[in-house]
Parts: C-alpha cells; structure tokens; sequence
C-alpha cells in the first residue's frame, strides 16, 4: 500500500532526482557557464618579505595583462609551501605557467622549458646576466636553463650600532673572529639580551646560508668547481670548529630551534647584537614603527682568517615555466617585458630584491656598452640614500657591494640537484648543529655531513645531472 | 497503473549507487596513494620528475643503515606511547570531574573540546610561541614567580623538544578521549557502584577495580585512535620543531616530508612513509586484541 505524502516531505524518488540534478550542475555548471578568455597566463609566486612589493607586482602584471588582452593571475603563498606546490603541479601535470623558485629547482630541470631565448632576448636588450644568477640557473652537464633569475637578494650582516658602539667597533664587525671578540663584552654590558651574536642552527633558511657563509669565508666548500664534493677538508674543519667557539662564546640552544623569522624577532627585539639576514627585517622594524629601526645598521659579508669573505644570496627569484605549461609564449613575453619594468621592481620591494641583468636598471637611453655601469650606479646612488624613510639615509650603502661578496649556492661551482638536495636536508646547518652542542666532535659532524654529501651527489650523478666524481674527496 | 520502477525504487542498486561516492573516495584518496606509495618505495624516483627505475630493496637498505632514520622511528614510538599515557591519565582524571555536578560544567565542557576542534596548524603556531625558547611565556611565567632559575630552551633542547612535542599531542588528542571515557562511564551499571560503595570501596578501589576494569575495551579504542592520529600527524612536528634541533626530533612522516619532498628523494621518501604501515598494523592489532579480550573476560565473569 502506497503511503500518502505529507505535504511539504519529500519521498525517496524526488531525493535521488534532486540531489542528482544539484550535483551534475555544480559539476558542469563552470564548464557551461565559464567564457575562458582567449589567452590567459597564470603566475605563482612567494608571498614577499616586503608587502609593498606584492602590491606593485600584482598591479604590473594586471595592467600588464590589460594592454596585451591576456588574462593574468598571480597567486601568492608562503615560501616554505613552495617546494610542495611545485611537486603538487609536476604530479598533476597542470598548474602555473609560471613558477617562481627563491633558490635554485634544479631537482625540476626534466619537467621544465629550456629558458635560453628568454635569456638571450634579456641580455639583448639590457646587457649580461649576472654570473651569480647565471650560475645558479644554467646547468653546464646539460647546458640547459632551468631557469630565469630576475633578482637576487643581498645578505648582509646586520647589527645594533648602540651595542656595537658601546663596546669599542661601532661599525660593526669586519670579521667572523670579531663576532667571537664582541658577544662577550655585549654580555657584560648587557646581561638582558640572551643571545649576543644570533647566527642560527637550525633547520631553516637563514641557518643555511649562515652555515654556507662560514664554511665559504675559511676557504671551504661543498663542492669545488667542476661539481666533486670537497667538504671533508682541513677549511671545513676549521669554520667548524670556529662555529663550536662562536656558539659557546655568544649563543644559546634557542638558535638550535629558530625559524626563518626567529633572527629578525631576536633583533628587532633588542635579544640579539648580530644577525644575517636581508634588509626585510630591518624594513618590518620600519613598517611597524620601532624604535629599533634606527638602531640597525649593516655590514658586508664578514672576513674568515685569510681575508676571504663571501656571504650567500639570501634569496634568487627563479622563475621556471614547466613543459604542460598552457602558455608558454605568453609566459616567456612577461619575463622579458618585466625585466624591461626592473627599476620600478627594485623601488617596489624597497631596495629587497637585486637585480639579475643589472643594465635592466640603467639610466633611460644609455648605451648598451653602459648599461651595466650605469645600472650599478643607480643602485649605489639609490642604497647611499634610502627612499623608503632610513636614518640616517645612507644605511643601506654596504649593500651596494653586495656583488662583490655575494655568491650562489653550490660556490665555487654552479647550482645543481645535488646542491639542491643538500641544502633542503639542512646537511649544513645541522653539521654545525652537531658540533656545537657537543653530540659530536667536530671532526665526527663533519664526517658525517661529508658521507650524507656524497651520497646525495651519487645519487643525482646516476642520474646525469650533476658533474665531477672524480675528484671527491 | 504500474508505474515504471526507476532507480529510487530499486533498493539493491540504490544501496551501491549511494556507497560509490564514498567507496571511490577511499579507493581513489586512500587506496592509490597508498599503493602508488610502496611502488614508489621500490624506485629511485624523485620529486620534480616523472620518469624512475626500480632499485629493488635498495631504498629501504639505505634507510635501515640510516642513523636519523632509526632516531625518527625511536621518536615515534616515544611520542606515541608518551603521549598515550597522558592522555589516557588527563583523560580520566576529566571524565572523573565532568561526571560530577557542579556550576559551570557546561562551559568547562564547552573549553575542553576547544583543542579538538581547532585546526592542528593554528594550535602548533600557537604552541610554537609558548615553547619559543627566547620568548616562552612558560618560561617567563616561571621566572616571575621564582619558580626557575635557569632558562628552559624548550624547543632547542631535543629531550625537552620532544617533551614538547607530547604535550601539544596530547593536548589536542585528550578531549575526544575524554568524550569516550566520560560516555563509558555513564554506561557502568550503577548498582555495581551501589554495591561496591556499600562493600566499603572507596574512590581509588572503585577506580581501579571496577571502573577502569570496565573501561578497557573502549579505553583501548580511545588509545587506538590516539596511536594513529599522533604516529601518522605531521603537523604538530614539523610546525613546533621541523624535525630540529639537528635532526634529533623527527618522527616518521616528518622525515619522510623531508626527504621525499623538500629534499626530492621521493624513493627514500616513500620508503620512510610506508615503515608507519607494519608499525601501525602491529598497535591495531594489538589494542583490538585487549579490547576483545577484556570484552570476552566481562561476558564469562
């Protein structure tokens, strides 16, 4: 017998019918009712360390966007979540047109396109890449580009010019012995800030290019020019155990434990004399109004024990279009023309971001044999008097020297997986980590980094990517 | 009239149509990955390409001669069972109090189920700041009332960093165990109590000798539950710690995030993700066995 139906209810029949109709339409409904534009050009990129620059950027890529008739989208996320999306795309074989690194994707090289005519049709109009980027995103074994620098990022040292004044150097430290000198007498005058010097140790960026800072200014290195691993060495050794008396004389287990913003929180909090790091921690102080602000001041890349002195990039903007890219073209035609908009770029993220072809930043109408010159007097004019409200103006100056003391990763040889690898296992980091708290001696961490070295160069070796072999140590 | 029989009124099929979705989602979120997972333990593949070659048992040789590896495997079992045990004390010390009548028990009820509700990122974030080992409010708290001397380096320190991470596992498994526990309780017979109370029992003989006894079998779920949300969470780990300081606080799925996907190894990556699988099989097992057996020994009394 049939049930008569409640007003209002709704029977089995009408469920399943109902529920089905929603679901196909919410399934089909954007594919009916979405008119894809002719051209589009999807973009993803960090979220900046300096909000203005997103500002500018989203702005240009629009407007950009307008007068060609392309749909531009740029998408932001955080810098550690980088890494991941770009596996999440490869997986999938669709995402992004194009894909901003902040260090060099050599793992990608197989999944991405061939940046050379993007490079040459740069270097046409503006003059040479920089070997720094250049190294950092052109593979010699395979003579591919697997990528396209547009900036690099100086890392500096940056110090409290009260506390430094105060015990005798108030322009900072020269070399790394300095620090060594200073964190005590920092302590004695200031028993309230917990960690005198703030280099840190830990499994995050800036412990990484510290890591590599110091190796890199006692002559050491992970791998030597033609890509053999030559960690194991007497150099290496020696930044390792200047590390051990670096910590016990002016850190503490916290510097074990930071993140990538835990060093600027430290200074901009008066708990630290020291820290490596970009001008962003210094431009957050600014934005936020502290009065530490004008207290900080920068050095160029310190000075190991035979007066070398490199420092890492802090960070490389590495843009890669992958092979399942929908628009290639457009996507090569956005970089080239964005290269052509770099000073309103370097302006646009407050002096953060370096240009890669530094002619991109000359004087208007300057002769491509000057290009570069002039580009390279702009950002010393610029650094020498900060528009962005410094005090004193010339602040920013040591940074203008940066390409003297700046380097890639994988210094003195070029960027590879390998290097790659190495550097998101924290290998370095850690090795001092190791020797510092005393879990291994010096020599032992170093060992044991140099094994783990070896076997990730193997490793990427067998797989045709990465060089040398036979003269690792 | 007959009219014509359509989907809605055929019961067999309508039965599968609608256990599909769910079905294919298992299938496709759950059953591929997990497959795709230990084919990829077997190669030497890596993050950023698609193509691989099988390399045999080699990626586990590597991972077994591998002395962060054994340290991750070591750390998830600490902070598994450590975290268990708390949990399974704060558990019932709660059940205890929520099973008494007091003014205000709804929005103490309402506060304890918080942890359980807020998303395991925030939760660490926050953590992360309380643990911060320049500015740990713990700490700060602790000197203002003179209660420390020295300075605790919470997440620097690796004894003190997985101490850390327990309790924020814990903090965050304890309300839904408590629920558990705090249901069971209600289900006891309450002439057992009676007539253990007219034997003369107190609290803790009634606790241990006929509440707790009675709980087991939905205790041993509770901790069932608790062993897989904390061996297999990657959150809390690599939020609070990243695996530091030095390598010495990873569990399992943050060494595998490492290796397989920021460090590209996805082979190696694989491998240390599928470990949790026979780790996990052997905890269910033996939980339900308890349960079953604890089930069994109350039918026969």
């Amino acid at each position: 017998m049939t049930q008569p139906k409640r007003p209002n209810s709704i029977d089995r029949r009408e469920f399943v019918t109902t529920t089905t109709g929603a679901a196909a339409a919410v399934a089909l409904g954007p594919t009916i009712w979405l008119k894809r534009p002719q051209k589009t050009l999807k973009i993803l990129q960090w979220s900046h360390f300096v909000p203005s620059y997103d500002v500018w950027f989203d702005k240009y890529a629009k407007d950009w966007g307008t007068a060609k008739e392309i749909d531009v989208t740029v998408d932001h996320i955080a810098l550690s979540d980088l890494g991941t999306r770009a596996n999440a795309e490869v997986a999938a074989q669709q995402g992004h047109d194009l894909f901003q690194f902040l260090s060099p994707p050599g793992a990608f090289e197989s999944q991405v396109l061939d940046m050379a005519d993007v490079v040459q049709q740069a270097e046409r109009q503006h003059g040479p890449i920089l070997d720094l980027c250049k190294r950092s995103t052109y593979n010699p074994v395979t003579r591919k580009w697997f990528g396209f620098s547009d900036n690099y990022v100086p890392d500096p040292g940056d110090y409290l010019k009260t506390l430094w004044t105060e015990i005798g150097m108030p322009d900072g430290p020269v070399t790394w012995e300095d620090l060594v000198k200073a964190a005590p007498l920092i302590k004695g005058k200031h028993p309230e800030i917990q960690i005198p010097i703030g280099i840190g140790m830990s499994q995050e960026l800036d412990s990484n290019m510290a890591a590599r800072a110091m190796v890199w200014s006692f002559d050491g290195s992970v791998q030597d020019a033609n890509e053999n691993v030559v960690l194991k060495s007497d150099h290496t050794l020696e930044a390792l155990e200047f590390g051990v008396r670096l910590f016990k004389a002016g850190m503490n287990p916290s510097v074990m434990s930071w993140n990538a913003a835990s060093n600027n929180q430290a200074l901009n909090a008066r708990q630290t004399g020291y820290i490596l790091n970009s001008i962003s921690a210094y431009r957050t102080a600014q934005d936020n109004k502290l009065p530490v602000a004008d207290d900080i001041f920068f050095v160029p890349a310190l000075k190991g024990p035979r007066g070398t002195g490199w420092a890492s990039e802090h960070v490389m903007g590495i843009y890669v279009i992958w092979k399942f890219a929908q628009s290639p073209d457009v996507a090569r035609q956005f970089l080239v023309d964005l290269i052509g908009h770099y000073r309103d770029a370097v302006l646009g993220s407050k002096l953060y971001n370096f240009p890669s072809f530094t002619g991109s930043v000359a004087d208007p109408g300057v002769p491509m044999a000057q290009k570069a010159a002039s580009g390279n007097k702009w950002l010393e004019q610029v650094t020498a008097s900060d528009p962005f409200g410094s005090n004193p103006p010339s602040k920013l100056k040591p940074i203008s020297t940066a390409l003297q003391w700046a380097t890639n990763i994988g210094h003195p040889g070029p960027a590879n997986p390998a290097e790659s690898e190495v550097f998101d296992t924290f290998v370095l980091p850690t090795m001092f980590a190791n020797a510092a708290t005393g879990r291994m001696t010096a020599k032992q961490a170093l060992d044991d980094a140099h094994q783990q070295v070896k076997k990730i160069f193997e490793k990427w070796r067998g797989k045709g990517l990465v060089a040398g072999g036979s003269g690792d140590h | 009239m007959t009219s014509r029989r359509t989907l809605a009124d055929r019961e067999d099929v309508l039965g599968g149509v609608m256990l599909a979705p769910a079905l294919a989602y298992v299938v496709l979120l759950v059953g591929v990955p997990f497959f795709l997972a230990i084919a990829l333990s077997f190669s030497n593949a890596t993050a950023g390409s698609l193509s691989f070659q099988w390399t045999g048992l080699g990626n586990y040789a590597a991972i077994l001669r591998d002395p962060i590896f054994l340290r991750a495997l070591r750390n998830s079992v600490v902070v598994t069972v450590g975290t268990q045990v708390l949990v399974i004390i704060l558990a019932t010390a709660a059940a205890q109090v929520f099973r008494a009548t007091f003014r205000g028990k709804r929005v103490a009820r309402f506060v304890m189920l918080l942890p359980w509700a807020v998303p395991v990122s925030l939760a660490a974030i926050a953590w992360t700041w309380i643990f911060d080992s320049t500015f740990s409010v713990i700490n700060w708290t602790l000197k203002a009332t003179g209660l420390l001397h020295g300075w605790l380096y919470w997440l620097g320190d690796p004894a003190l960093a997985l101490l850390a991470i327990i309790i924020v596992q814990a903090w965050r498994i304890f309300p839904f165990a408590t629920v558990i526990v705090l249901a069971s309780l209600s289900s006891i017979p309450q002439e057992i109590l009676e007539a253990a109370i007219v034997d003369g029992a107190g609290f803790w003989r009634r606790l241990f000798q006929i509440e707790l006894p009675l709980l087991l079998p939905v205790v041993a779920v509770a901790v069932l539950f608790g062993v897989v949300y904390t061996a297999t969470d990657l959150g809390v780990v690599y939020i609070l710690t990243g695996g530091g300081p030095a390598n010495t606080t990873h569990v399992l799925p943050t060494l595998a995030f490492q290796r397989g996907i920021l460090g590209a190894d996805l082979g190696q990556g694989a491998a240390i993700a599928v470990f949790l699988l026979p780790f996990l099989i052997v905890v269910a097992i033996a939980m339900l066995r308890v349960a079953r057996r604890a089930e069994v020994g109350g039918a026969a009394r």
